[in-house]
């Protein structure tokens, strides 16, 4: 046989049987999931989206995290809390928390992790723990946070945000061998590997509390990076993974039409808007009015959006802290009504406007904003649509240098950090709206520990910002998960995939 | 060097006049100004822009290419370890282009519009005017979405490999004796490297037709005939030795196109190397990642071009240096 032959045929026996199912070693029950996010560095502190800390928080652990079938904030390495006066928070740990190498997990463990957050050069979590002054141990299980001023909302900072990590490791060790050998957790599911730039996976930690009930939970899971989403949802279909994230509205039949896939839809907790810096025309309210009459959100979602989003009427919906129905003034289409308004304000013969959105960095940006502009127009402005690279427009936002741009805002549960950011003086210099009233409003109910009552307030605040529309407040996404038929999974809002919420049916 | 001081210092202005930093899109959403300035300060980016360059010059002068604000680790880690992933992917994109291209074009400059010419010459036009993350995306779908033959991307089915040891996933397999990693990595590598290697395939073809149409007419190829060598002999003989050449020059070049055709393919296939690092760099403003990477990228070049003009002796005995 020839030598050319021969190598032929070699080639030919490897790719025999070739199938693109895997054939990977055997674990009990595995899921794999795509997601979008890269997932490059192994200390804990260095990298701050939404993936990372829900992976994190498995792995090592969270004070608590927020439990959108109940509407509350639930403990998960501390039991209970409580306010001890305006200042300061006291957090009992469960005693029956273990490190994964069995010593207990502490107080002292706790306070570590918040210096850790505040010093760590590579800390990219700061502004989670921004209103805490200090933390200190009280004793073995109890921790003290106290805060700078009084704010109500702190679970909303540090809950499935501060993520706790083993002190005593860290002082054998050093942060970097620490975090990339001895990656010791406190969670329900343990580190098992990550390669950076390709997966993270966790396997289940049975001795976690009640975590050996969970027998359908998936034994081992498997992050995959996956940012291209003709590639994510191909690999659904294929079998390569069985949940994929963020499927794009056009692409949910595909999932839907096969017959061992399905598609599951939840809203978001990221509330898209446009935003309008007080600076002309936007420095009059009538302008802004018209700006939020001019655009048929409705047509919009359930058109260009597929139904896949929830209308907004104010700056939060459904599912999300101190959520009012009834806030008033509610912007309903009307582009006559927005004609008015702009001759009240002194442009009876319309205004230029020009309107910035991000491409490719939330669902259909480009195509929705091509839509509002031709709104705008029909409206009385002459609006035109410009289109910068996310990261120019992003820190040309942070400066202040953007006047009428598309943009969203997530992790949204309890809306009081978002609404001070965006909306209080001095909050950032994204919008640079100030009004006095809110900013009272927004200080009254961070010093209000009540929850009643502070709903009250919220929704008075809220009220505020909706009459006096410094953004039209649009919709909220619909997040299109799709699924393997065999995964019982309900994504939460937020983003944050956890294992011991799914299911691996036979 | 003196290449490499310009191209780092041309990366360092350029990055820097872009507007946006690394704090801004590195810290998350919730981000205060104080956060911002806080970061800046750490990362020494509150510093002029000349001290940071020769901070950074400095230390790349003794190997340090710095700390990646976005990974958290050195630079140079971050690329030695996404390295292996280009190159295999390099490697395979040529080889399958060389394989497919070369006797292509012999045979379509040996039969001038016969229908093995139309046929590459259709081939090659077809590499040339796709675009490559368009090409990608129609292999996924159809290789893996339509025929399930292929994975949608990759490098490798998680279980299946062993532990690292090269990075190199190929020599990896074969250093363990583990050939269904080995099988793996093939299918992975398939059509992310059909995906880059198409635009390579047509230039080449092109590039080795001519070349042959061109030896062809030469008078030590009509005496060869003349002389009774048989259309083969004559053709891989004399013909296609002697339009070496312009082929190699034409794939050297192509190397390098190679190399940033990478970026986009790598991102499609989710392919773990150095040109989705760079989209990472790039868009997050992680200006010591962007410079080493160019640097890689630059010395990249400058070695393929010495490869190139090395071997021109070795093809050509009448070229010595």
């Amino acid at each position: 046989m020839s030598a050319k032959k021969l190598l032929v045929l070699s080639v030919l026996a490897v790719f025999a049987g070739a199938a693109a199912k895997p054939t990977d070693a055997s674990a009990q029950t595995r899921v794999t999931i795509g997601v979008t996010e890269t997932m490059e560095t192994y200390n804990p502190y260095g990298d701050s989206v939404s993936l990372l800390y829900g992976i994190w928080c498995q792995v090592m652990g969270c004070l608590g995290t927020y439990d959108f079938n109940k509407s509350e904030y639930v403990g998960m390495l501390a039991e209970k809390w409580e306010v001890k006066d305006p200042n300061n928070w006291i957090f009992h740990l469960r005693k029956d928390i273990k490190w994964h190498d069995g010593s207990p997990l502490t107080a002292d463990d706790v306070v570590h992790s918040f210096n850790r957050v505040r010093n760590d050069p590579q800390s990219k979590q700061g502004q989670n723990i921004a209103p805490i002054a200090s933390a200190s141990v009280v004793d073995k299980y109890t921790v003290r946070f106290t805060t700078k001023q009084p704010t109500a909302p702190l679970p909303e900072y540090i809950f499935d945000r501060l993520i706790i990590t083993n002190r005593a490791i860290y002082e054998k060790y050093g942060a970097e061998t620490a975090d990339r050998k001895y990656p010791i957790g406190a969670g329900p599911y343990k580190f098992k590997e990550l390669v950076p730039g390709q997966r993270f996976v966790i396997t289940k930690n049975i001795d976690y509390p009640g975590v050996k009930q969970l027998k359908q939970a998936p034994d081992e899971i498997v992050y995959r990076v996956m940012r291209e989403d003709e590639q994510r949802v191909t690999a659904l279909l294929n079998g390569e993974i069985q949940i994929a994230q963020f499927i794009p509205p056009h692409l949910q039949k595909r999932v839907e039409s096969d017959p061992k896939t399905k598609a599951t839809a939840v809203d978001s907790v990221e509330i898209m808007f446009l935003a309008m810096q007080p600076k002309p025309p936007f420095d009059k309210k009538e302008v802004r009015q018209a700006v939020c009459h001019a655009i048929d959100r409705d047509r919009i979602i359930n058109t260009v959006l597929q139904g896949l989003a929830t209308r907004l009427d104010g700056p939060i919906g459904p599912g999300q802290y101190a959520y009012d129905p009834n806030l008033k003034p509610k912007y309903d289409y009307n582009p006559e009504k927005s004609k008015k308004l702009l001759a009240q304000a002194g442009y009876p013969n319309g205004v230029d406007v020009e309107l910035e959105t991000p491409v490719g960095r939330y669902t259909l940006d480009k195509q929705i904003n091509e839509v509002i502009t031709q709104m705008l127009n029909a409206a009385g402005f002459r609006a035109k649509l410009l289109t910068p690279e996310w990261a120019t427009l992003w820190s040309n936002v942070q400066a202040g240098k953007v006047p009428f741009y598309y943009m969203g805002r997530g992790s949204i549960v309890d809306p009081s950090v978002a609404l001070s950011q965006y909306f209080e003086t001095g909050g950032s210099p994204r919008i640079g709206f100030s009004n006095p009233k809110f900013d009272k409003l927004l200080a009254t109910e961070r010093q209000t520990f009540d929850p009643a009552k502070r709903k009250k307030v919220l929704s008075e605040a809220m009220s505020l910002l909706t009459e006096e529309a410094p953004a039209c407040f649009m919709w909220r996404h619909k997040m299109i998960y799709g699924m393997a038929k065999n995964i019982d999974y309900k994504p939460t809002p937020s983003g944050r995939m956890f294992g011991e919420d799914m299911r691996v049916l036979k | 060097m003196p290449v490499l001081l310009l191209i780092t210092l041309l990366v360092f202005v350029l990055l820097h006049a872009a507007p946006g930093d690394p704090a801004s899109m590195l810290l998350g959403q919730e981000n205060t100004a104080a956060d911002l300035e806080q970061a800046r300060r750490r990362w020494g980016l509150d510093q002029p822009i000349l001290v940071q360059y020769f901070k950074f010059a400095a230390a790349a002068a003794t190997g340090d290419l710095g700390k990646s604000f976005r990974f958290s680790r050195p630079v140079k880690e971050v690329i030695a370890e996404r390295l292996p992933a280009t190159c295999e992917l390099a490697f395979f994109s040529i080889l399958i282009a060389l394989t497919l291209a070369i006797p292509l074009g012999v045979w379509s400059g040996a039969r001038p519009n016969s229908w093995i010419d139309n046929v590459g010459t259709s081939f090659g036009l077809f590499g040339i005017s796709m675009p490559n993350f368009w090409l990608g995306i129609m292999l996924i779908l159809v290789c893996a979405g339509s025929f399930h033959i292929l994975p949608s991307g990759g490098r490798s089915t998680y279980g299946v490999a062993g532990a690292p040891q090269t990075g190199f996933y190929f020599l990896d397999s074969l250093l363990d004796g583990n050939w269904a990693a080995l099988k793996d990595a093939m299918l992975h590598v398939l059509l992310p490297a059909l995906a880059l290697g198409a635009n390579m395939v047509g230039i080449l073809m092109r590039v080795t037709r001519s070349s042959v149409l061109d030896a062809d007419t030469e008078e030590y190829v009509i005496t060869a005939r003349a002389k009774g060598l048989g259309d083969r002999a004559v053709l891989w003989r004399h013909v296609f030795s002697n339009a070496l050449i312009p082929i190699v020059t034409v794939a050297g070049l192509e190397l390098g196109t190679l190399l940033s055709g990478s970026i986009i393919v790598e991102t499609v296939f989710a392919w773990p190397g150095i040109g989705s690092l760079l989209i990472t760099g790039v868009t997050s403003r992680d200006y010591p990642l962007v410079t080493g990477v160019v640097m890689m990228y630059t010395v990249a070049f400058v070695v393929i071009n010495l490869i190139i003009d090395a071997l021109y002796a070795v093809i050509d005995p009448r070229i010595r240096y």
